[in-house]
């Protein structure tokens, strides 16, 4: 029953009487306890099993990630004990278990506190491939679907997250720089204006087939990026990962998901708290939050290239820019803008002004986030990455 | 006719006096063996100048064997019907022969004002009084306030005793039925008010009796009659005119102090048209929301809550028939059509034996009967909805019909939104037609129907759509003046379908409905002047189909799926007796006894006992055939009420209920969706029970114009159906594992004060309710809140309404609502993690904290085209606004990531002041 704000479209007598959405704080009392959060997949297969270690914080927290450091993870099952090891605080990883994909597997936690977790044994399960994943230009932007399917109809319950990385442009075309308090033409190498960038998910994409004949996935959205997105104004490129889940694995992720995915309309199911399958080995009563999957992973990458996109499509800069003229010396009232704005950093040279002949009067100049896209991306090329 | 005949006879009387004198002394002889009466007065009349009237038949026992000599033709009748049951009269020279009863033929002493010797014995004997039998008589049409009616069969003298008034009161101008109207003899502190088809029956001493008449929306009337015995009477009333937007809640004046039921609310739809609704249409459930002790969860949800119950515990039915989904259009608009109806009754505490099958409250929805005499129409034009009414005689005076339309073009409004809702649909309509037929003044039929369907796809590939869809037969007869007797037959039917296009391969189809055959019999009996009885015998057929799931497109691969359809029949049989103890004390005690059987065909799930009910406790499933009887719950239900009067105007109730329900809605939705599913009692979900002990002291103020009340409650609920964290219900095999019976209790104080006369009228109520529901079924795996109390999700504590109507003139009146509560409660997170590459929360215990207060006032000026009779149409705009200040209250409040970080939203809806208008033309 989602999406059912209708409310918002009510009109009377012509004039539009919106409802309306506003941000709402309200005074929560915390009980102070905080739970251990659990998050990864075990991988049978070829590939490293990574697992997030955190606890959750207040709502006003800032925090973004409160890591769980100092912990000692270990993945048993089918006679194997393999430690994992913390690449960075909270997450720790071990390299690929290339373990018997039919056998049951589970991960025990020792935090630094001495306190033990153990998740369920879980059966292993084998992910069959991403068939395609295909795009459409929509009236709503790019939609970007999956398609699989699992001829031995084992799979069933699917989950998805991607990364995203695209190339985008500055808006302006800066040709010089500053250096020291003196302006250089900048060399190829110098130049600020075209990027890379990366987003990993934020959302839980979930399918299943378990209402039809055949274990098929047809064209589930992953998701739409706005046909004026930043995104897809040169080249995109998504890759796609997909994870076969068991029906308590699915409950669980379709649970987070109505909890903080919902619309708000009170046909919404209400916010309920499912448990995962990772327990306090020493006080059952105490919620632990998360579930560890057993199961390979799949992946797939596909690059759009803006020529494939609607031409009317027009990308909508995430910044309002303007360029204005910066004189050596104002012709009217003769103030010294470069000195004072360019030569000081407060903002970047584009282009040089030319006078009658080749006198140069001055500079065009922006703003740093309008000219130098190293500022929201970086220049260097993903490995994987290929023009089209 | 029988005064026509009395004032020939009376013309005659006077005119053969004289000559009777003269000839009562001549002398005759006769004799007579084993002669027949033809033979008698053959003799006779040849041997005098009398002559005999008689009835032939009568007489064909009569042998007569007599010898007299020179005796007057009287002594020769003394002998001859001497120690016989036949009597004669004379009167000059006729004689009339009768058997059984002696015909007067004087005057009765005191006629022409000489009063009756002292002494005396009049009439010691039975007296024939009329010559026409009951059952010729046509039924007085008393439609005169000065004249005096009589009443029953005509005595010389009133007779000691009491004798039976019953009548029918109706509308002048269209002949339809007045319900509700009262009928109060001052003298006689005692009255009765007319039943929902405009019969009403009383006992009253034999005797003069002024009636003083009171109806809805009817001019006040009073009849004069003299009551000799048993009868009938026909009232005629007349609407009242001036007073269009007048409110009124309750029929009669004293029925507030006087009735023995407690928390009954009785609305009439002029009332219900001038409370303010958004879109300017008159909406019923809305005005039944500002009734103390009714909540709903939110500005445009379906459903209400009544003193604590959940909204599927509500039984709404409209002419007898069950509504499923009383609302259209998301909540924002009810299913009754207010031009087709008549009123509305909502019982919180007292519930009538006749009704049962929900636990907390009945709210029965009665339309209009079709005017009798002429054709008549109505039309009302609003923003997104219009709808038209006609009703007239197909056979005048005897049969009509009531028609009712409605629909929306709301399309055009959804097409100018944003992009985001651009391609959201929304529509409904609705149809009554209600038939009433007159056999004649012992039979009536009555045939009424109802459909109903609303579609709408928001936004997405998915449309949905709901329906439904009654229709039903009542025949009413009167056996007697004592007993009344009510059938019906009828067939009720809710249906949902979901379907989705877009994807070919996922497109499906979704479909649920249920459907209800019903039978009734009700009758009522005047026993005698202290004891009215009811009682009758319900039964109701549900056949429900869970759900059906299928392809909808020949390339789907949509897997069918569908859950058996349930069977189960639940009957009742009631009794019940209203006793007025004495004057000031009278006790309502019914007991109706309800029986459920679950049929097969039907696959029943086992469990092992002692654990939670989940997929891994399932042993295995048993089988039924068709028919048979797999699980029978049932009891009785106790009705028990009682009124003591403190004085003229101040009385005190009581009452204690208990209720059973066997059909339960399943929903994890805040409000009920159009979509949640029924779901009947089976040898795995237990029957609802409820009972309630209330208690109310009620105030008549300034002459009856201002009614007081104060009423509390106390209310248990057992077996109601929650549902566990992240249950699936709909396509559910087995939605035991799904459901918690949870155990609630309620509580509440309620205060009114309302107006009914005077152009200043309306409510005033304020409810402090309490309620709080707990999971306490050991069979539970993860109970809500650790297995304690928690607050349901329309646990209001307080809340205020004012509805207020001034009249200003004839044609002008404002209104204003107010309406004030708590705000309903939430559960909010209590903290907060990273999952999934977002913020996410983590939930506190259900319902423990709650949304901003809910305030809002809305405004309505109410405009009418002039009153002149005689005009082709009737006009009357009504404009107002909803929402005056243009508080923003909160409709949700959710948490939801954005870019990967939690934020908390407010959701309002009707966030600024909304003016509407409406038309409205009569004709």
């Amino acid at each position: 029953m989602k999406g059912r704000n209708i409310c918002i479209c009510i009109l009377g007598l012509g004039a539009a009487v919106a409802g309306c959405r506003k941000t709402y704080a309200p005074q929560v009392v915390s009980s102070g306890n905080t739970l251990l959060v659990v998050e990864g997949v075990i991988d049978p297969g070829s590939d490293s099993t990574f697992i997030k270690l955190s606890h959750t914080v207040k709502i006003s927290d800032t925090t973004k990630v409160a890591a769980e450091k100092g912990a000692t993870l270990t993945v048993e099952g089918n006679g194997l004990s393999v430690p994992l090891t913390e690449l960075r605080p909270g997450v720790y990883a071990c390299p690929p278990l290339n373990a018997d994909a039919t056998q049951k597997y589970r991960l025990r936690v020792k935090l630094s506190n001495g306190k033990e977790y153990l998740s369920d044994d879980e059966e292993a399960k084998v992910t069959p491939p991403i068939d395609t994943i295909t795009y459409e230009p929509t009236f709503r932007g790019l939609k970007i679907s999956a398609s699989a399917h699992d001829p031995s109809g084992k799979t069933r319950y699917y989950r998805w997250d991607y990364d995203e990385d695209w190339r985008f442009n500055a808006k302006f075309f800066s040709s010089y720089k500053v250096v020291n308090g003196v302006i250089f033409p900048r060399t190829p190498a110098d130049l600020r204006f075209s990027c890379f960038s990366s987003h990993a998910s934020t959302v839980v994409v979930l399918g299943s087939s378990v209402k039809l004949a055949q274990d098929v996935i047809s064209d589930q959205p992953i998701l739409t990026i706005d046909s004026t997105s930043e995104k897809i104004s040169i080249r995109y490129s998504i890759l796609l990962k997909q994870y076969a889940l068991s029906k308590a694995a699915f409950g669980f992720y379709e649970n987070i998901k109505k909890n903080t995915e919902q619309l708000g309309s009170i046909f919404d199911a209400q916010p309920s708290e499912i448990a995962g399958n990772v327990h306090s080995t020493t006080n059952p009563a105490e919620p632990v939050i998360g579930y560890v999957s057993v199961c390979t992973v799949q992946s797939k990458r596909i690059f759009i290239d803006k020529t494939e996109l609607p031409a009317k499509w027009i990308t909508k800069y995430p910044y309002d820019c303007r360029q204005d003229t910066t004189w050596f010396s104002n012709p009217i009232t003769g103030a010294p803008e470069v000195k004072a704005f360019i030569l000081t950093n407060l903002t970047l040279p584009t282009q040089e002004i030319a006078g009658v002949g080749t006198a140069l009067l001055g500079y065009y100049r922006t703003d740093f986030i309008c000219g130098d896209c190293t500022l929201r991306g970086t220049q260097k090329r993903p490995v994987f990455w290929k023009d089209k | 006719m029988k005064k026509f005949y009395l004032f020939g006879i009376c013309c005659l009387f006077i005119a053969q006096y004289v000559k009777a004198q003269q000839s009562a002394g001549s002398v005759i002889s006769v004799n007579f063996q084993q002669a027949t009466i033809q033979t008698v007065v053959a003799d006779i009349e040849s041997k005098s100048n009398y002559h005999f009237y008689y009835d032939a038949a009568q007489f064909d026992s009569l042998k007569v064997t007599l010898q007299a000599t020179d005796k007057t033709v009287p002594a020769i009748l003394d002998l001859a019907f001497n120690g016989t049951d036949f009597h004669y009269a004379l009167n000059g020279q006729q004689v009339f022969l009768t058997k059984g009863k002696i015909l007067q033929t004087t005057l009765a002493p005191g006629f022409f004002g000489i009063k009756a010797t002292p002494g005396v014995p009049v009439a010691a004997v039975n007296t024939v009084s009329a010559f026409v039998s009951e059952g010729d008589k046509i039924i007085p049409e008393a439609t005169t306030e000065n004249k005096l009616y009589e009443i029953g069969v005509k005595t010389n003298t009133i007779q000691t005793g009491r004798a039976t008034l019953s009548g029918y009161i109706r509308d002048i101008k269209s002949g339809e039925a007045v319900t509700g109207a009262s009928i109060y003899i001052t003298a006689q502190k005692t009255g009765v008010a007319t039943d929902q088809y405009g019969y009403f029956t009383i006992s009253l001493p034999k005797g003069r009796h002024l009636l003083s008449i009171r109806g809805v929306g009817m001019r006040d009337t009073r009849r004069q009659i003299i009551l000799y015995s048993d009868g009938k009477i026909i009232i005629e009333m007349m609407e009242q005119v001036t007073s269009l937007k007048e409110v009124k809640i309750s029929a009669d004046k004293v029925a507030n102090v006087r009735s023995v039921e407690l928390g009954v609310t009785r609305l009439d739809i002029k009332s219900i048209k001038q409370v303010p609704t958004v879109f300017g249409e008159a909406d019923i459930l809305r005005v039944v929301l500002t009734l103390p002790g009714v909540q709903s969860v939110g500005e445009a949800s379906t459903g209400f809550n009544v003193r604590g119950g959940s909204a599927d515990q509500n039984l709404i039915l409209l002419n007898d028939a069950t509504i499923y989904n009383p609302s259209h259009f998301f909540g924002f608009f009810s299913a009754f059509n207010p031009d087709i109806v008549k009123g509305v009754e909502l019982y919180k505490s007292s519930i009538p034996e006749k009704f049962g099958g929900r636990v907390s409250s009945i709210l029965d929805v009665t339309d209009r009967e079709g005017n009798k005499k002429k054709f008549a129409g109505s039309a009302g034009i609003g923003l997104i909805t219009s709808r038209f009414n006609i009703e007239g005689p197909i056979i005048k005076d005897k049969t009509s019909f009531i028609f009712g339309a409605r629909g929306t073009y709301s399309d055009w409004l959804l097409k100018l939104l944003p992009g985001a809702y651009k391609n959201s649909q929304a529509s409904f309509y609705d149809f009554n037609l209600d038939i009433s037929h007159q056999i004649d003044d012992k039979n009536n039929i009555y045939i009424t129907s109802y459909i109903s369907r609303d579609k709408f796809k928001l936004n997405s590939d998915t449309s949905y759509s709901y329906s439904n869809r009654n229709v039903n037969i009542k025949w009413k007869h009167n056996f007697n003046n004592k007993l009344f007797g009510l059938f019906l037959a009828g067939s009720d039917r809710y249906q949902y379908d979901i379907a989705s296009f877009d994807n070919p391969v996922n497109a499906y189809k979704l479909k649920f409905d249920i459907n209800q055959t019903n039978f009734k019999s009700d009758f009522t009996y005047y026993l005698n002047t202290s004891n009215t009885i009811t009682f009758g015998l319900n039964s109701i057929y549900y056949k429900l189909h869970p759900g059906s799931y299928g392809p909808n497109d020949p390339k789907s691969l949509a897997l069918p799926d569908v859950v058996p359809a349930q069977q189960a029949l639940e009957s009742a049989l009631y009794l019940g007796d209203k006793y007025d103890v004495n004057d000031d004390l009278s006790v309502s005690f019914g007991v109706r006894y309800s029986l459920y059987n679950f049929l097969g065909p039907q696959s029943v799930n086992n469990y092992a006992p002692g654990t939670p009910r989940s997929s891994t406790s399932l042993i295995d499933s048993t089988n039924y055939s068709s028919g048979k009887i797999i699980k029978t719950y049932g009891g009785p239900e106790i009705r028990l009420s009682a009124r003591y009067n403190l004085g003229d105007n101040l009385s005190i109730k009581g009452g204690y209920n208990t209720l059973r329900q066997y059909i339960h809605l399943l929903s994890n939705t805040t409000a009920i969706a159009p979509t949640d599913v029924w779901q009947l009692s089976n040898p795995n979900i237990k029957p609802q029970y409820g009972d309630q002990v209330s208690l109310g002291i009620y105030k008549n103020l300034k002459s009856n114009t201002i009614e007081t009340s104060v009423e509390v409650y106390y209310k248990r609920l057992k077996d109601y159906l929650d549902y566990r964290s992240g249950a699936t219900l709909v396509l559910n095999h087995h939605i035991e594992t799904d459901v918690i019976n949870t155990r609630g209790k309620a509580y509440g104080v309620e205060f009114m004060i309302r107006k009914n006369t005077g152009s200043a009228n309306g409510w005033i109520s304020y409810a402090y309710s309490r309620t709080f529901l707990k999971q306490d079924d050991p069979n539970v795996g993860q109970p809500v809140n650790g297995g304690s109390f928690y607050p349901a999700n329309y646990d209001k504590p307080h809340s205020f309404n004012f509805v207020g109507n001034y009249r200003f003139t004839h044609r002008f009146s404002l209104s204003l609502n107010v309406t004030y509560s708590t705000g309903r409660p939430i559960t909010l997170p209590t903290g907060k993690y990273y999952y999934a590459g977002s913020e996410r929360v983590y939930y506190s215990d259900r319902n423990a904290y709650r949304i901003p207060d809910y305030f809002r006032s809305d405004f309505s000026m109410n405009i009418d085209g002039n009153h002149k009779v005689h005009q082709l149409t009737h006009n009357s705009f009504t404009i107002g606004v909803y929402n005056l200040t243009g508080r923003q209250n909160a409709y949700s409040t959710y948490f939801t990531q954005e870019a990967g970080v939690i934020t908390g939203y407010k959701l309002s809806i009707f966030a600024k002041p909304i003016p509407f208008i409406n038309y409205n033309i009569r004709f």
